[in-house]
């Protein structure tokens, strides 16, 4: 097991920059995933990592050990695909044990290790197989196989998930991180489904446009977005962002902001006199309050000492089970409100709602940064 | 119900009409397709009395294989009598080898085409491509001036060497537009499993290939098989194909011209091509099918 050192890894394609300067520092052992929209140069900077493809500018290290202009096959990482791309022509055993084959390990040694993989995941049975008489769970696994088979250093997944049924999914991510505590191995997993990222990851990089936007522990990232692009990405439904203005109080700072309650729009005060930003530099100044859905709900539900409570007219209601997101107006837009399900019988009218302002993510409207 | 009984004879009845129309059509149309072949089959069983004095549609009185026999190991071509044994001999030396060279070939151009792009790679395909629409015509006196400079004209190894070089574009497009479809992901795999160049190609490609290899293999066996331009241009003699051969029986008369000797002639030089798409050619429609629909 090692550690991998991203530093300043640039791509270029001819004049396009796909990766802008991204500087990763992963420890033996930990789990990072790469999360972002497609064409954010996520996959790519796998890619510069597993050695398919080159590293324009900047260094990456296992290790101690430069591997910018070694082959893939000696950078000791193996890959798992989103296709899987398991080969064809080979059963299930000459797949996994193909790597094997390639750096010449004995067949006997190669049968022991193909072995000992196939019953960790629980596929001893499908080694004769050829990938077409699989279904796509069992080729995952497969895939994750003949990745485990050679003990790399590295692990390297690139959507492996996003191919499968979502209960499927499921399972598979339970199991690459059973398979991850088991080997406390280091791993870089790319995907764009945030709730695998918050699921799996110790870090997560958010990467746009070829630059890393925070890199940070999943709890982190959810409570703390450095910015509004963050914010939006993480968390389903996303966060609610409530534009408004800076002002001074008694006891404080507060931002205010009207509510539609009882049928007409009464003006709320949202209280951010406890909030831990320093606000002293920005009365009078807009600023843009994120909200995640849960910090707004049932009055009398929120333990925080931040809370205050007011009423709202609900829209519509959607029951997710757990509980219900009730659609609320503010500001004349649509603010997402998770409330348990013991009052998901209400659908329309007007209900008090307590707001926890200490979670609250306060946004510079023209930077999108994070305030203090 | 009585609304269905009283409509569905209606249809059935016009579509029982379309039917017949249908085949009507189909069989005037396969009897003009297969009169010429009738007839070549047909007269080559005959006698040259039968074949003088009949009709050129009867049936022979009977199976009569004087003609077949002549052709192959008696006719007279230019000043020998051997028949055209010897020349079908030089032809199958000259097909299997340039066939199997243009397909391997091919294939590993096509590999090298789509799953390792350099710069360049389309402009280089284009250009390839390019070769698939230059007659004949214009190649002979270069590639004559070529074999001369080797040292292979009027051989065999002359024509193998011209007919895999020509078929290379061709067989080329084959492989390319086939591996295409061929998902990238499998040669990253494989080559970070440690798989070279050439040991992907052979262990993961190659066995992949089955249905374009029988395309390549059918399509270049019968152009070099039925090639007379490049046969008649760079040989001479004994060293000729056996489409040049039969051309040159058919022309070499002694007095009475052989009816029955020319179709059997023709028949045995065509023989093998038919062999070739009866054995295989139903793979031939599957292969070329195969690179546009996906999986």
């Amino acid at each position: 097991m090692a550690s991998l050192t991203i530093k300043n890894a640039v791509k270029r394609y001819g004049s396009v920059e796909v990766l802008k300067g991204v500087d990763i520092d992963l420890q033996d052992g930990e789990f990072l995933v790469l999360l972002g929209a497609s064409g954010c140069g996520k996959s790519t900077l796998l890619n510069m990592i597993a050695g398919l493809e080159t590293v324009t500018e900047g260094e990456i290290m296992i290790g101690d050990r430069l591997i910018n202009d070694v082959h893939p096959k000696d950078r000791d990482i193996a890959m798992v695909f989103q296709s899987y791309a398991l080969y064809p022509n080979m059963t299930v055993g000459r797949n996994i044990s193909f790597g094997l084959e390639m750096r010449g390990v004995p067949k006997a040694e190669r049968e022991v290790a193909v072995l000992e993989v196939a019953k960790m995941l629980q596929m001893d049975h499908l080694l004769d197989r050829k990938p077409s008489q699989l279904s796509g769970g069992q080729r995952q696994r497969v895939a994750m196989g003949r990745a485990l088979v050679r003990r790399p250093e590295v692990f390297l997944f690139d959507e492996p998930l996003s191919n499968l049924d979502a209960k499927l999914r499921l399972e598979m991510r339970t199991e690459i991180k059973r398979l991850h505590k088991r080997l406390n191995a280091t791993m870089v997993y790319v995907t764009h489904d945030q709730i695998e990222a918050l699921t799996l990851a110790d870090r997560i990089a958010i990467l746009k446009d070829g630059e890393v936007q925070q890199l940070a522990s999943p709890a982190e990232i959810y409570d703390q977005p450095v910015n509004m692009f963050v914010a939006g990405l993480v968390g389903s439904p996303p966060m609610n962002f409530i534009s408004s203005t800076v002002t001074r109080t008694d006891t404080g700072y507060g931002a205010e902001i009207s509510v539609r309650a009882n049928g007409g729009d009464q003006p709320v005060l949202l209280d951010l006199s406890d909030h831990p930003t320093d606000l002293s530099g920005h009365v009078g100044r807009e600023i843009v309050v994120g909200l995640r859905p849960e910090a707004i709900t049932q009055s009398g539900h929120s333990t925080g000492n931040t809370t205050q409570s007011f009423a709202s007219d609900i829209d519509v209601t959607e029951a997710t089970g757990a509980d219900t997101l009730c659609v609320l107006n503010w500001n004349g837009k649509e603010v997402m409100a998770r409330v348990s399900s013991g009052y998901a019988q209400i659908i329309e009218g007007t209900m008090e709602f307590a707001v926890d302002m200490s979670r609250a993510s306060l946004f510079d409207p023209e930077t999108e940064m994070r305030l203090g | 119900m009585s609304e269905q009984t009283t409509f569905v004879p209606a249809q059935t009845r016009s579509a029982v009409w379309m039917r017949l129309l249908l085949w009507a059509v189909l069989i005037v149309f396969a009897i003009w397709f297969l009169l010429p072949a009738y007839v070549v089959v047909g007269t080559s069983l005959k006698e040259l009395e039968e074949i003088r004095g009949g009709s050129l549609l009867s049936l022979p009185h009977e199976l009569n294989f004087w003609a077949w026999k002549h052709a192959w190991s008696e006719a007279c071509i230019g000043v020998t009598c051997n028949g055209l044994e010897p020349y079908f001999w030089n032809s199958v030396k000259m097909a299997i080898p340039a066939v199997t060279l243009s397909t391997l070939l091919g294939a590993l151009t096509g590999y090298a085409l789509t799953k390792w792009q350099f710069k360049g790679a389309n402009m280089v395909f284009a250009l390839i491509l390019f070769g698939c629409f230059v007659p004949f015509q214009v190649v002979i006196l270069p590639m004559a001036q070529t074999l001369g400079i080797i040292g292979i004209t009027n051989t065999v190894y002359g024509l193998i060497l011209v007919h895999s070089v020509y078929g290379l574009a061709f067989t080329t497009l084959f492989f390319r537009n086939y591996y295409v479809t061929i998902p990238d992901e499998l040669v990253r795999a494989a080559t970070i499993d440690g798989a070279g160049f050439f040991t992907i190609f052979r262990r993961i490609i190659l066995p992949l290939s089955p249905p374009i290899i029988v395309v390549s293999v059918i399509w270049q066996f019968t152009q070099i098989w039925n090639d007379f331009l490049f046969g008649a241009s760079f040989t001479t003699g004994g060293a000729q194909p056996i489409m040049v051969a039969m051309n040159n029986l058919v022309n070499t008369t002694t007095g009475v011209k052989q009816y029955n000797v020319d179709m059997a002639a023709a028949l045995i030089t065509a023989a093998p091509t038919i062999f070739v798409y009866i054995v295989a050619g139903r793979y031939f429609v599957r292969g070329l099918t195969a690179g546009s629909v996906k999986g």
